[in-house]
């Protein structure tokens, strides 16, 4: 009971940080219909700053954060500007190799500037784990759970009642009409990316602490993931980013505790293929049709 | 004619030429290992691109696993070399065969279920079962685990003793396997189910109305790019002697991808030109090394901004001239010249007159709570043009889509002569003999006027997909029997001069009646025409209605039209039924129609409608 209790936690924890990441991912499909591969590649920037930031300029950590946070902000807006904006109209499949063109390029870059040799990230705290009743919690996972689940209930506020959340939905539902009421759509779009990416970088900061080791191609893995929940918990729908990076963080430790864990890759493809050939527009979505 | 035997021999010698050149360089020493090594990996990466067009240019569907075909390929040929107890020269060749058919049947597998998903969905599935693939091979015992495979006979040095005897044998056979698999994609592609493919990829649901079997024709294109990537996965094996499942893991399928991409979707050369230069321009830039992949992903941005179709895009010159040069070299190799044409068209109606050729029987659908159509019954009799009319929104084209299995019906029967066909696919009732146009036109826009309507022909032709990849007697007299008729069609309608045009760049008026060329080309015996004139001016419509007429005869087929231009409806429709709230609020001729009261109310609202009828009275 204790070990299904401890994984349970652990579920938790990663899950928070891939619906951190997923919420990016399937807000930007919302809002411009683009699986954005490069999504992934924007925690390892952020890893880098952070690591960066702290070994070398001496940052403390919350001035870290921040200074990560700026950087994937800045990072996903220039990337928006640069290599989607221009491909807005033309067809979903030059967009998409188009991301999976600026994810090769990021990694590539970073592979050029800091060697495939991977980093550590340095220790933050000294705090001791909670004990309780056997079970044991750190210092981290209870971070973690607590600032994804404050980001979480600020995004969907943010979302539902804001103007400018207002704005993203009326994009995201038809970007034609959001122009006529007035929506300014680039800036909306540009938003949308911002957030996204400070999400990421959060999520890359935490990922960090838990699994202190930064390469060029730390967030392949990670995103590829956080990308598969966005699809479990329907793609484009902001609680369903959320339930499903849940799910799959649960899914994915309790398979490492009681399966195998070489087999916990497979059943999280298991998992998302099941999903597709049941309920193809995933757990939240609602199925629409082509007009005839 | 002259200019495609030219074309041939042209095609022919260049690869002759390259063949020769390598043989003499490698007798001569001019050809390193190292050299040769990279020819042998141009050779499998046309092939893998080349498959992955199939399904991600000609049938539209992103592909995110095919690395996983080329794994299965790669271990099953592998460990057949491995344990068989035959002579290398023997056993390769099998397992290659092997290693693609295991891959096909993964393929197809995998295709079963997948394939029901579309675009995004499609892609994200594929990445899943190629990831599952490799992770099942890092876990299991007979694939080496997570080590994978070593000690693999190299093929390079297994053909003879002597170093640069093998090294052409090698050359010679993994150069006439990808020759042979290029040649089956590009005759395939020009077969009818080369078209069925395509058709899916320029507008599925048009395909489907047109009689294409979509799904099973999807299962087709990813079985065949499967079995192509096995065989690829094969030499790969033996290429390098070392395998393991990190090989073929997702940057592996979208190193292809990015490849096929920067070719051109759809233009097969354009994937091998985009082969040779991305694999051996790294190699000759070997000093750049460290920087090849950054130029790699900013070539690929910028492809995408200012060429996005890729080098090729889906059309060029050269690719019809090698394409064609294929095909005339299949011709001569098997000798085919068949004179004998045969014709598509048999008579397989019986004589209906003064029978209904469609009954409805209270037919009807709910989405959810809403009915869109109750209690339908309509009866079409033989060589009848019937109009279908309402205000907007009273569910006429839901009415269409019913009877041509767009929706399953929730209540009622269809019967076409004498038959029910509820709960039939759309292209299987189309089969059976139910024809239509689309309100919103859908062509396969990139396909010209003349192929738009062979694919119609699709369910009338017999050939298989082999003989559409040999070329044989069979499949050649049948596509010259298509092509006659199809010209036939095109000149009932003064278009013959336009076959070749593509059918995106015609004028409005004319893509509504080459959609109306392609309906009749599946040989109906019932046409639905969902407002055939819209768009059109008053003159175009004069000529449409007499064109309507003269096909009824022409034909023999029974009419039912959906259309607003009463004009239309009123001059050549023998019956009129009126559909207001899902439900016939009338029948009858035009006549009766004008003065019913009920319709007068639909259309101009009630105290109007008291008004005309006070006239009337």
């Amino acid at each position: 009971m204790n070990l299904f209790l401890n994984q349970l936690i652990n579920g938790l924890h990663v899950g928070s940080i891939y619906a951190l990441i997923a919420l990016g991912y399937t807000m930007v499909y919302g809002i411009v219909k683009l699986i954005n591969f490069a999504h992934g590649d924007i925690l390892m920037i952020g890893a880098y700053t952070a690591v960066v930031t702290i070994t070398s300029l001496g940052f403390s950590a919350p001035l870290a954060m921040l200074a990560t946070v700026l950087c994937c902000v800045v990072f996903g807006i220039v990337i928006e500007r640069v290599a989607y904006k221009p491909l807005r109209s033309s067809p979903r499949i030059s967009s998409l190799i188009t991301a999976i063109g600026v994810s090769m390029l990021l990694q590539n870059l970073a592979l050029l500037i800091f060697g495939a040799q991977s980093r550590p990230f340095p220790t933050l705290h000294r705090i001791p784990p909670i004990r309780f009743q056997g079970l044991q919690v750190s210092f981290i996972t209870l971070l973690t759970i607590a600032v994804s689940l404050a980001l979480m209930a600020g995004l969907t506020l943010f979302v539902k009642a804001g103007k400018a959340g207002k704005a993203m939905r009326a994009v995201s539902e038809d970007y034609n009409t959001a122009q006529l009421m007035g929506i300014n759509v680039n800036t909306t779009i540009t938003l949308t990316f911002a957030i996204g990416c400070a999400l990421a970088g959060i999520g890359s900061f935490l990922y960090c602490m838990a699994y202190p080791a930064v390469s060029p191609t730390m967030g392949s893995l990670p995103g590829l993931k956080a990308f598969i929940s966005a699809v479990l918990g329907g793609i484009g729908i902001i609680p369903g980013a959320i339930l499903g990076g849940f799910v799959m963080g649960i899914a994915e430790s309790l398979t490492k505790a009681y399966i195998s864990t070489q087999m916990s890759d497979a059943v999280v493809y298991g998992i998302l293929i099941i999903v597709l050939l049941v309920k193809p527009t995933g757990l939240l979505g609602r199925a629409s049709r082509e007009k005839v | 004619m002259k200019k495609k035997t030219k074309s041939v021999i042209l095609n022919l010698f260049s690869l002759l030429f390259f063949y020769l050149l390598v043989v003499a360089l490698t007798f001569s020493g001019g050809m390193s290992d190292y050299l040769s090594n990279i020819l042998v990996t141009v050779c499998i990466t046309v092939i893998m691109t080349a498959s992955l067009n199939v399904t991600t240019g000609l049938l539209g569907q992103l592909a995110l696993g095919h690395a996983g075909f080329m794994a299965v390929g790669a271990y099953v040929s592998a460990i057949f070399t491995r344990t068989a107890a035959l002579d290398f020269g023997l056993s390769f060749p099998i397992s290659l065969l092997l290693g693609g058919m295991a891959a096909a049947l993964f393929g197809m597998l995998i295709g079963i279920p997948a394939l029901r998903l579309q675009g995004d969905y499609l892609a994200i599935i594929t990445l899943g079962f190629g990831e599952i693939i490799r992770v099942i091979i890092e876990n299991l015992s007979v694939t080496g685990g997570a080590k994978g495979l070593s000690g693999i006979t190299r093929m390079v040095r297994a053909f003879s003793q002597d170093s640069a005897v093998s090294s052409v044998i090698q050359f010679t056979f993994v150069f006439l396997i990808t020759v042979l698999i290029i040649a089956s994609i590009f005759t395939l592609g020009r077969s009818r189910h080369g078209r069925a493919i395509i058709s899916i990829r320029e507008n599925a649901i048009a395909a489907e109305a047109t009689g294409i079997p979509t799904t099973k024709y999807k299962l087709l294109a990813f079985t065949i790019a499967a079995f192509f990537a096995g065989i690829a996965g094969g030499l790969f094996a033996h290429q390098t002697s070392i395998i393991n499942a990190k090989m073929f893991g997702f940057n592996k399928s979208i190193e292809y991808l990015v490849i096929v991409v920067l070719g051109g979707m759809g233009s097969i050369t354009g994937s091998i030109i985009a082969s040779v230069v991305l694999i051996s321009l790294p190699e000759v830039l070997r000093a750049f090394s460290e920087y090849r992949l950054v130029i790699y992903s900013l070539m690929l941005i910028l492809m995408m901004l200012f060429r996005p179709s890729g080098l090729m895009g889906t059309r060029e010159f050269s690719m019809l001239e090698a394409w064609e040069g294929m095909e005339r070299f299949f011709r001569r190799l098997f000798k085919q010249k068949s004179s004998q044409t045969r014709m598509p068209f048999q008579p397989r109606y019986d004589v209906w007159e003064g029978k209904p050729v469609l009954e409805t029987f209270s037919l009807g659908i709910a989405f959810g709570g809403l009915k869109a159509a109750e209690k339908i019954d309509l009866r079409l009799m033989d060589n009848e043009i019937v109009g279908l009319i309402g205000p907007n929104g009273a569910g006429k084209t839901t009415v269409f889509n019913l009877l041509t299995g767009v929706y399953a019906p929730t209540e009622g029967q269809v019967v076409l002569l004498g038959k029910p066909i509820n709960g039939k696919m759309t292209h299987q009732i189309t089969q059976d003999g139910i024809a239509r146009t689309f309100q919103n036109i859908r062509l396969f826009k990139s396909m010209t006027a003349l192929e738009n309507i062979k694919v119609a022909f699709h369910s009338r032709m017999h050939y298989s997909p082999l003989s559409g990849i040999l070329r044989n007697a069979q499949c050649l007299s049948e596509e010259r029997g298509i092509d006659i008729r199809a010209r036939e069609l095109l000149r009932v309608f003064d278009m013959e001069d336009l076959a070749e045009v593509r059918a995106g760049s015609l004028p409005y008026g004319k893509q509504r009646k080459l959609e109306i060329c392609r309906a009749l080309a599946s040989n109906p015996k019932v046409l639905l025409l969902d407002e055939p004139a819209a768009g059109m001016n008053p003159s175009e419509t004069v000529e449409l209605m007499q064109t309507i007429k003269t096909i009824r005869h022409q034909f023999s087929v029974a009419i039912l039209l959906i259309e607003h231009d009463m004009r239309l409806v009123m001059g050549i429709c023998e019956r009129i039924y009126v559909l207001n709230y899902g439900r016939v609020i009338a029948q009858g001729s035009p006549e009766e129609i004008r003065s019913n009261p009920e319709v007068i109310a639909a259309y101009l609202g009630t105290r109007k409608a008291e008004e005309e009828a006070a006239v009337h009275a």
